[in-house]
């Protein structure tokens, strides 16, 4: 049954930005300079979401398994993005195609992260990032830093496409403030 | 040694501005950092800190006032500081100084962080508006 609270807040839902397709820098620089104007009155949420939004946009990019290949040497993920306003936050999610051995690792990797209290996602970025061996593979802790910013879990969903591989789409809740 | 600088410009505000000054030993690292393939961006800056290291005993100053950087751009911070770390514990005079706005808790969070993992004392300062 849906609560009331819910229909409020469906019924205030608007979409502030869509996207699907490929994940370049320089758009995802514009979108951002967008998320910033659209969230400009709530000053410490529109900081949180732009933040959020780099990192998860980061993820399509890097290790979407649909990609584009520019000049032959860099890798550019495709996927699909949406950013919608509710009463009293704001949701953002990213979709893209994964391996379907990497979708239980991810899944296993939200489980943990949504499982853990803050004090514990800063132990496990620190770890991650020290360990991490860095170069291409970065820090290896956007998904923990998008919940230790937004402060609420995350909701995933891996949906089979095939015998190769999945849809994992992914959505954080940023508060108002 | 050369000095590094990159200038920033509107057309590409996930590069950071940087001046490193080789005669004064100041770093200073400024803007916002989440480009792409992040470590062929820093991997010359952390190159750089090291050769000033070994060709001299002077201070160096590592400051920065980024207002935002990835999770990809703060693994290459860390591995400044830990460069850093290595010349202070060998007696070299090390400074560092991180900018913050005080309207971004999530920023002293992370500067904390930097501080545990990499052992060196980062000295917070506030953005003047």
């Amino acid at each position: 049954m849906i609560d009331q609270a819910t229909i409020k807040q469906d019924l205030f839902k608007k979409t502030l930005l869509s996207y699907r397709g490929p994940f370049y820098i320089e758009l995802i620089s514009v979108f951002g300079s967008n998320i910033k104007d659209f969230t400009k009155e709530y000053d410490n949420t529109r900081r949180k979401l732009f933040r959020i939004f780099i990192e998860l946009s980061q993820n399509v990019s890097y290790y979407s398994e649909h990609f584009h290949m520019v000049n032959n040497v860099q890798r550019i993920g495709l996927g699909e993005m949406d950013l919608k306003e509710h009463e009293t936050f704001f949701t953002f999610t990213t979709k893209n195609r994964v391996k379907n051995s990497d979708a239980k690792i991810l899944s296993e990797r939200c489980k943990l992260v949504n499982q853990s209290d803050h004090l514990e996602l800063r132990h496990l970025k620190r770890e991650q990032r020290m360990n991490s061996p860095g170069e291409k593979f970065g820090a290896r802790i956007g998904l923990i830093q998008a919940v230790m910013l937004s402060k609420n879990k995350l909701k995933y969903k891996i949906e089979k496409i095939n015998d190769k591989f999945s849809m994992f789409s992914i959505t954080v809740k940023v508060d108002k403030n | 040694m050369d000095n590094i600088t990159l200038k920033s410009s509107p057309d590409t505000p996930y590069f950071p501005e940087v001046n490193f000054d080789a005669d004064t030993g100041v770093c200073e690292i400024s803007g916002e950092s989440y480009m792409e393939e992040t470590y062929k961006f820093y991997l010359p800056l952390v190159n750089w800190i090291k050769e000033y290291i070994k060709n001299t005993n002077n201070k160096i100053e590592l400051v920065i006032k980024l207002i935002y950087l990835n999770t990809s751009s703060t693994k290459c911070i860390l591995d400044m500081l830990e460069v850093l770390k290595e010349y202070q514990d060998k007696g070299g005079d090390v400074k560092v100084i991180w900018y913050y706005d005080i309207e971004d808790p999530d920023m002293v969070n992370e500067v904390e962080d930097f501080e545990v993992e990499s052992g060196i004392k980062i000295e917070l300062q506030k953005f003047e508006p």
